[in-house]
């Protein structure tokens, strides 16, 4: 079939094409649906003053902040601020990379240490150096760091979180001095 | 209608005949239901146990979700008054996880056997691809139920399956936290829906192509089967487990469907190559087997390749689990308990599988002889009937004695003895249609 019939459905298909379009266009964002929004982890949030550190001392805290205790207590929400025993700033997901028990920090040997299954990780870099996180490959042996900014008041705001919680952080791309920076 | 009816059985059966000839009209038509008349082999038709299995399921899951809650802060608990004060609630408890254990068993079964008798041929393949996806889907959803009772053991298993998630290339990054949501908060809900809905839904929109249209129902085995759910739930009832704790470290193994991947991330290797590639291989193989083997040989004698396939992947599993369940108590610390060897493992495992492979295989291709003809089975009535007497009195004997040794200290005598009157009932219901059978072939 030819001529203008056929030139008359091609134009009633484009058409047809372009409605289903129209229709299905506003439903792109569906995907979104999926992903809570507020666990999004670029949020600013302060969480202490310089003057609440000294050397060997740890603040726990929880990121991204909601407010709703249900939330906020989430073991996928837990942090850990501390400064090493030689002045350091750094702050660390609580969620070991190995079966994501809950480390705590033992100051007098500078290590972070997991109750479950012994993991021990270094203060100064979050990478494991004994137990079984220390036996899983890069990137997937150290703790991630959320990312912090010190003012001139000595306030520390966390501004996002390096690394996959749970996971791993690759260590070796960016170091721990990138992630504290002094604004 | 104005007919009158002289008996009420007349009545019943006009009213029987109406609605079948109405129920034409319906699928149900499609159909052919057959209720044997004597005992046939229940391999044959493990695939009808499985689904009855699953309706079982279904029903105790749907009345277990009166009293749980899918939140984190009062899943455990609500389990807890399921298990402990609810009247029955335990009872359905321990049904719908036994039945859960049950299903993929029969499942597992089921599989091996089509597999070994070569069905997924003839012009069966859409039948064996839908049978490996509800099998898989199977397994995912006896993994998102046990995951929500929120206790140690479900939480090493939320860890380890979202883990293998996160880690898998290229998609695993954005499928991970549609999982996951914010946190466990958000977690525990989805698991919920996809335990609850979406994983049921999709087996059931999978079992209308799967089913066949030729069904078996024997009604003794169903019952030996329900039985036999609450003879186990009876000996070995689920128990509650600890509370989940962030800060406690526990050993915990798996179902013991999961214990053969749990053997590989033991190992320490790299999370996805190791938890989730064999699987995927094993799967995959399953998936294609209809495609490669073309032959049109389906006894599993003819097939050595194949068959000693089958074999080597039963072995596989059978390495894998006994690995997931080890656990050498001699160590000092959790780790060291949990660690396995690699060079052992894999050592193990490929030895295994190869030795399997090559003895099914030899085995099969060497040159036989003409086998013997068969020699019929001659039993005169008498030799007969004191054979199965003395059976009889002997399986009457060993229950016996294994109700009494249990009787003294047995967890759950009550869900046992409902089995065992199940059981009984089934047995009771075999001997009947076999006498019936019986007296009407003379």
């Amino acid at each position: 079939m030819s001529g203008p019939s056929q030139k008359r459905r091609n134009v009633l298909r484009a058409l047809l094409s372009a409605a289903v379009l129209a229709v299905l266009a506003p439903f792109s964002g569906l995907a979104r649906y999926f992903y809570r929004e507020n666990a999004s982890q670029t949020q600013r949030q302060r969480i202490a003053n310089l003057k609440d550190l000294s050397p060997g001392t740890a603040i726990f805290f929880s990121y991204p902040r909601t407010g709703d205790p249900k939330i906020d207590g989430d073991p996928f929400r837990q942090y850990v601020l501390l400064m090493t025993r030689d002045g350091k700033i750094r702050a660390y997901s609580r969620v070991c990379v190995h079966l994501w028990c809950l480390p705590t920090y033992a100051a007098d040997r500078g290590e972070l240490v997991c109750p479950c299954h012994g993991s021990i990780y270094r203060d100064e870099d979050g990478v494991a150096v004994e137990g079984p996180a220390a036996l899983q490959p890069y990137p997937y042996n150290a703790l991630p760091m959320v990312r912090l900014e010190i003012d001139g008041n000595g306030d520390i705001y966390a501004v996002g979180i390096d690394g996959l919680i749970g996971l791993g952080r690759e260590w070796r791309v960016r170091s721990p001095d990138e992630n504290v920076v002094r604004v | 209608m104005s007919r009158e009816y002289r008996t009420f059985k007349e009545a019943i059966d006009a009213l029987i005949k109406w609605t079948v000839e109405r129920l034409e009209r319906t699928p149900f038509a499609a159909f052919k239901f057959t209720f044997p008349k004597q005992y046939i082999s229940p391999f044959g038709y493990l695939g009808t146990l499985t689904a009855i299995v699953f309706l079982i399921l279904g029903i105790s899951g749907a009345i277990l979700m009166f009293y749980y809650t899918p939140s984190i802060e009062t899943a455990y608990a609500s389990v807890k008054e399921i298990q402990e004060s609810v009247p029955f609630g335990f009872v359905m408890r321990q049904i719908h996880y036994h039945a859960s254990n049950f299903m993929v068993l029969l499942a597992v079964f089921h599989l091996y056997y089509q597999y070994f008798s070569g069905r997924y041929k003839i012009k069966n393949e859409v039948l064996w691809v839908t049978g490996i996806i509800l099998g898989i889907l199977t397994v995912l959803e006896a993994y998102t139920g046990y995951n929500l009772i929120l206790n140690q053991r479900a939480m090493l298993a939320i860890n380890i399956g979202m883990g293998l998630t996160f880690s898998a290339p290229v998609l695993g990054p954005s499928i991970a936290p549609i999982l996951m949501g914010g946190g466990y908060f958000d977690l525990i809900v989805r698991f919920y829906a996809l335990h609850v809905f979406i994983i049921p839904l999709l087996m059931m929109l999978l079992l209308a192509v799967h089913i066949p249209r030729a069904l078996i129902i024997d009604m003794p085995m169903i019952l030996g089967v329900i039985g036999a759910i609450f003879v186990v739930a009876g000996m070995f009832p689920a128990e509650l487990g600890l509370r989940f704790d962030p800060t406690v470290g526990a050993v915990e193994v798996p179902e013991w469907y999961l214990t053969s991947i749990y053997a590989f991330l033991r190992t320490g290797s790299e999370r996805f190559w190791a938890g989730a590639l064999l699987p995927l291989l094993f799967a995959i193989f399953f998936l294609i087997v209809p495609f490669v083997d073309k032959s049109k040989r389906l006894s599993w004698r003819d097939r050595p390749f194949f068959t000693a396939m089958g074999i080597a992947s039963i072995l596989m599993i059978i390495v894998t689990t006994v690995w997931g369940f080890y656990v050498d108590f001699s160590k000092l610390t959790v780790f060291e308990q949990l660690y396995v060897e690699p060079v052992i493992y894999y050592g193990s495992f490929g030895i295994m599988t190869m030795v399997s492979f090559f003895i099914t295989y030899r085995f099969l291709t060497k040159p036989r002889g003409r086998p013997a003809p068969a020699k019929p089975l001659v039993l005169s009535p008498r030799a007969g009937t004191a054979g199965v007497v003395v059976t009889l009195l002997l399986v009457l004997a060993f229950s016996w004695l294994a109700v009494l040794t249990y009787l003294e200290n047995l967890p759950n005598i009550s869900m046992f003895n409902m089995g065992m009157s199940m059981i009984m009932l089934g047995l009771m219901l075999h001997i009947y249609r076999h006498t019936a059978f019986a007296t009407a072939r003379t």
